[in-house]
């Protein structure tokens, strides 16, 4: 998200931005549809090597990101595996009742937690967050009041941030000190959440104010500084993620791993 | 003459509040006119130009009422808080969004842009450039760029340059100067040096929310002289009028420099992340002195307070009365500190809590703490806000509260950035007097400013900051002292060549 | 002015940056359930509420119809576009949770906005979120006593963090002030200026 960290333009970032949207929600609920552990699979790894090759990121960056992606597929894989119902009893121990079907059912879920991992990353990483709210005005009808209320509030981040260590500071220097336990918790916790929400909510009121004072709210129809249009780019796109669809599906057939067709509860 | 702006019989009252701000005011300016609206701090300034644009209750509801308002068709607004005027990341895209709402043509942005900076004197070699990373005079530019983008026929100003430098100051004003001479201008500030000549009209305020006086500029001036003084507005010539009311303290009594240092500072430096933002080789403060921190916007000057404050990393050597400055923890006990945005001092929710919050931490008692805090706000005009939320205060006042809160501990250094902007004269003197005399006691102050005339008339010695470094260290005494012995000198020498 | 019907532009950038704040404090708070997690005992349930927070802050502060909606769909888009581990299904989840706390304060009328009703919208965000664990999760194929641990303690933890920490949150951010400005003026204010 942050803007001034340099990558290299790929195709990826220049589709348009909000059918790459579009596009990302369809693949979300097509892989909340995959029941097939090795279709998942394969496509998982696919998207994987999509994101490798065309986020125009560095990798060192693309594997800092990815540090939490291991804790990712265990929490997401775990109560499934321990305490999902099945027949083909692998092992017992009080409460955890580990089956075949649980297992597999259990790693389905931590590929599938992995892949939206992915797919969000790779939407995050080629899409800059002010041409997709120019992109949902232009093509999905946004209404610029929430657009640029968006827009605004991503220019609040870092000032938010400055806010937090002025705060900080603040208390600080009226020499408030040091506290311990849970009331220096609660305490603490009140002298940070509650002043930085207040601020926010101040700052976005002046901003609201300044943005009318500039004839915001007055203008009926509107021109773009970004002007953003579907391009032979979004074509390729779609062709690129339908191809990796086809393809697990494809594999899962030819070349299964784990022979497991529907990891649902069967009967 | 054709009204550009104005309002019939306002009446206004901000919900909660005791009374109205204004009863029955009537104000108008023809088209064309330059005017300058002059009141103490807290008269309803800045909300009297809200409502001239409809922000008040178009924006902001506050209940109000009115016979008559005109409200010009086509005006611009520069705000007094440079940090949330804008709504988009970068700098083109800011003015991008204005030029959108005017239904400017994609194709003609990109050279509309460049126009309206260039008018601004707002230059970068990228148009596309974070508007984070800008100082505060460069936001103030992009401020009045956008402006300007508007084409307004009327333009308000609310103290456009409270918070910059003699330099930028003066190349803002100029900016305004050169591109509204054909345009109607309301302009509300406290210094008033830099635009006198360019209003032709000047309205006085009192502390009431009642105009007391209206008209040409000189007019105003001369003849209402008294009333500037009487609520303590600023006027040319002020400075003079009250030093000589006042004689400043004798010279000997202001060099002080004895006794141990209660600073003292060795190979100094301070960061802003990983970057050394200042350094100071070698410095010491005595007790009885008051620096003055001077320098451009940007320079380093909040960031040596921070660093003295320990709020930032520093690396050196750092004494507080002869006590290694990383090992005090409760720091806080031995200096006091002002913020330059006096916002970021407040940690609860109402002037009078604000005042005896630290005195609170310190378990004074009840009684004490309300003696104390009574005297303080009387002494800074805020005795009428003691319920208020300190947000909830006018800029000025803002300034003041932040100011009484800090030093009703009465620490024996002072550490205070730009604790004047934005008021009005009589505020200004009565915080510098009793700056005096705690100095006077012993207590050691250490001020950032950009006004020259405190500089002039009070520093014991000024600090220049330049790229982050303590570029010079002069013993201000001295200097007036060399100054004066210079002006005999040439009187002494010009009686000498008249006699032979 | 301000009785409109709708919400005007202070309003939808008020709701949107307070749940931009809260989108930051959801991306933390990922990694915290998954470290919960692990444990297997669904302690991490407990602080499942945390994620439909902005929704009832949002609607407690501005009190109109629609904000706690925008709200938590706003938070997830700050989510997805600073790149979230849960990916697009955050937008989703956000709709669904948003939509269950609206429909609480939409059964008041807009016109009650107690820790009560709070704890209503918390329990229908938990509802929503439920939802989607259905089709994504697979939650029915859990043992019962598992499933019935998970949505019991993610219901109270909801009620706990979305009822009884937000309103007191809100309650809070009322003495600081900031609400005047948000809320419709009322008319005692207006006849006080004819005195
Ligand atoms: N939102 C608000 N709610 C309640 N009181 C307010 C509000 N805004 C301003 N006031 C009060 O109204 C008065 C006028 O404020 P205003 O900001 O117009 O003063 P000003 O003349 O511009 O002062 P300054 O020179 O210090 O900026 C002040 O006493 C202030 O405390
Ligand atoms: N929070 C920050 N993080 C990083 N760099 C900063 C930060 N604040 C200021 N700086 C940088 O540190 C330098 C000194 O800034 P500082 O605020 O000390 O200037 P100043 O002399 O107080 O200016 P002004 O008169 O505008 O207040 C500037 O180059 C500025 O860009
Ligand atoms: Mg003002
Ligand atoms: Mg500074």
């Amino acid at each position: 998200m942050q803007i001034d960290f340099s990558y290299r333009e790929t195709w990826l970032h220049r589709g348009n931005p909000a059918l790459k949207l579009l596009l990302f929600v369809i693949l979300f609920v097509y892989a909340m549809f995959v029941h097939n552990l090795d279709t998942l699979v394969y496509m998982t790894v696919f998207h994987f090597i999509l994101l490798f090759s065309f986020s125009g990121h560095p990798l060192r960056r693309l594997l800092l990101y990815m540090s939490p992606f291991l804790l990712i597929f265990v929490s997401s894989a775990v109560s499934m595996a321990l305490f999902g119902k099945g027949t083909t009893l692998w092992f017992e121990w009080g409460l955890v009742s580990v089956t075949k079907e649980s297992f597999l059912r259990g790693i389905h879920l931590g590929f599938r937690a992995l892949d939206f991992a992915v797919l969000g990353l790779t939407f995050a990483l080629t899409t800059r967050p002010v041409y997709l709210f120019y992109s949902l005005m232009q093509q999905a009808k946004l209404p610029p009041k929430y657009a640029y209320s968006f827009m605004a509030s991503i220019r609040l981040i870092p000032l938010l941030l400055e806010e937090l260590q002025t705060l900080r500071y603040a208390l600080k220097v009226r020499g408030m000190r040091r506290q311990r336990g849970i009331g220096g918790f609660y305490r603490k916790l009140k002298a940070y959440a509650v002043p930085l929400l207040a601020q926010s909510i101040r700052k976005a009121q002046r901003i609201a104010v300044a943005m009318e004072a500039k004839r915001f709210s007055e203008a009926k129809k509107r021109t773009y500084y970004y002007e953003l249009s579907v391009s032979r780019i979004d074509a390729l796109a779609i062709v690129a993620y339908a191809a990796i669809a086809a393809a697990a599906i494809g594999l899962s057939v030819y070349a299964p791993v784990f022979h497991m067709t529907d990891v649902r509860m069967i009967g | 003459m054709i009204t550009a702006a104005g309002v019939k019989q306002l009446r206004l009252k901000f919900p909660g509040d005791e009374s109205l701000l204004f009863r029955d005011l009537s104000f108008a300016v023809g088209e064309g006119e330059k005017v300058l609206l002059l009141g103490p701090s807290g008269c309803g300034k800045s909300t009297l130009l809200q409502v001239l644009t409809g922000i008040i209750p178009g924006s902001v509801e506050v209940p109000m009422k009115h016979e008559d308002i005109t409200i010009p068709a086509s005006w611009g607004y520069v705000f007094q808080d440079p940090d949330t005027q804008f709504c988009m990341p970068f700098v083109d895209e800011e003015l991008a969004f204005v030029l959108e709402n005017l239904q400017v043509p994609r194709r003609e942005m990109p050279e509309r842009i460049r126009h309206y900076l260039e008018l601004a004197g707002l230059r970068l070699d990228d148009i596309h450039t974070p508007i984070n990373a800008l100082s505060q005079g460069m936001k103030q530019r992009l401020a009045i760029a956008s402006v300007l983008a508007l084409e307004p026929n009327v333009l308000f100003l609310d103290e456009p340059t409270a918070l910059l430098d003699p330099e930028g100051t003066e190349q803002v004003w100029q900016t305004i100067k050169n591109v509204a001479r054909s345009k109607t201008v309301l302009i509300v500030e406290h210094k008033i040096d830099r635009i006198v000549d360019f209003v032709d009209r000047v309205v006085l305020f009192d502390d009431q929310g009642r105009i007391i006086g209206d008209g040409d500029k000189n007019d105003v001036f001369a003849r209402y002289k008294q009333q500037l003084i009487e609520y303590g507005i600023w006027y040319p010539g002020v400075w003079d009028d009250y030093s000589a009311d006042r004689a400043l303290p004798e010279a000997e009594s202001r060099m002080a420099e004895s006794g141990a240092p209660l600073l003292s500072l060795n190979d100094f430096a301070g960061y802003r992340g990983k970057n050394r933002k200042l350094f100071i080789p070698q410095a010491d403060v005595y007790p009885g002195e008051w620096i003055t921190v001077v320098g451009h916007n940007g320079a380093g000057k909040s960031t040596l307070l921070l660093s003295l404050m320990q709020l930032i990393r520093t690396t050196g050597g750092y004494k507080v009365q002869g006590q290694d400055a990383a090992r005090i923890n409760d720091l806080a006990s031995q200096l006091a500190y002002v913020f330059q945005n006096p916002e970021f001092q407040f940690v609860t929710n109402s002037v009078y809590d604000e005042v005896a919050y630290t005195l609170r931490l310190d378990r004074v008692s009840e009684t004490e703490i309300a003696e104390k805090t009574k005297r303080l706000l009387e002494l800074f005009e805020l005795s009428g806000k003691s319920g208020q939320h300190p947000y909830l205060l006018s800029m000025g006042q803002k300034r003041r509260l932040s100011v009484a809160c800090a030093i009703v501990k009465e620490q024996p250094i002072l550490l205070l950035d730009e604790p004047t902007f934005g008021q009005d004269a009589r505020n200004t003197f009565a915080m510098l007097e009793k700056l005096e005399a705690w100095r006077l006691q012993g207590t050691a102050i250490v001020m950032v400013t950009h006004d020259m005339e405190i500089v002039e008339r009070y520093a014991t010695r000024i600090w220049t900051i330049a790229d982050g470094k303590l570029a010079s260290d002069i013993n201000a005494e001295r200097k007036r002292m060399d100054e004066k012995a210079a002006a005999d000198g040439a009187a002494a020498g010009a009686v000498g060549a008249g006699g032979s | 002015m301000g009785k409109g019907k709708g919400l005007k532009l202070a309003d939808i950038l008020v709701t949107v940056v307070i749940a931009v704040v809260f989108g930051i404090v959801y991306k933390l708070w990922g990694p915290l359930y998954d470290a919960a997690k692990p444990f297997g005992i669904r302690l991490e349930e407990l602080i499942y509420g945390m994620w439909f927070i902005a929704g009832t802050v949002a609607a407690l502060l501005i009190r109109k119809p629609g904000v706690a909606l925008l709200a938590e769909v706003a938070a997830a888009s700050a989510e997805l576009v600073t790149g979230s581990q849960y990916g697009v299904s955050v937008l989703l989840s956000g709709v669904l949770q948003g939509l269950f706390a609206e429909l609480a304060f939409a059964a008041f009328g807009y016109r009650r906005f107690t820790i009560g009703v709070a704890s209503l919208a918390a329990i229908g965000s938990s509802a929503g979120s439920l939802i989607m664990d259905f089709y994504n999760n697979y939650i029915t194929d859990l043992s019962a006593w598992n499933l019935t641990l998970m949505i019991g303690a993610r219901t109270i933890g909801s009620i706990i963090i979305c009822g009884f920490f937000a309103y007191y949150l809100v309650k809070a951010l009322e003495a600081t002030g900031v609400t005047k400005q948000l809320r419709p003026v009322s008319n005692e204010d207006y006849k006080a200026l004819d005195n």
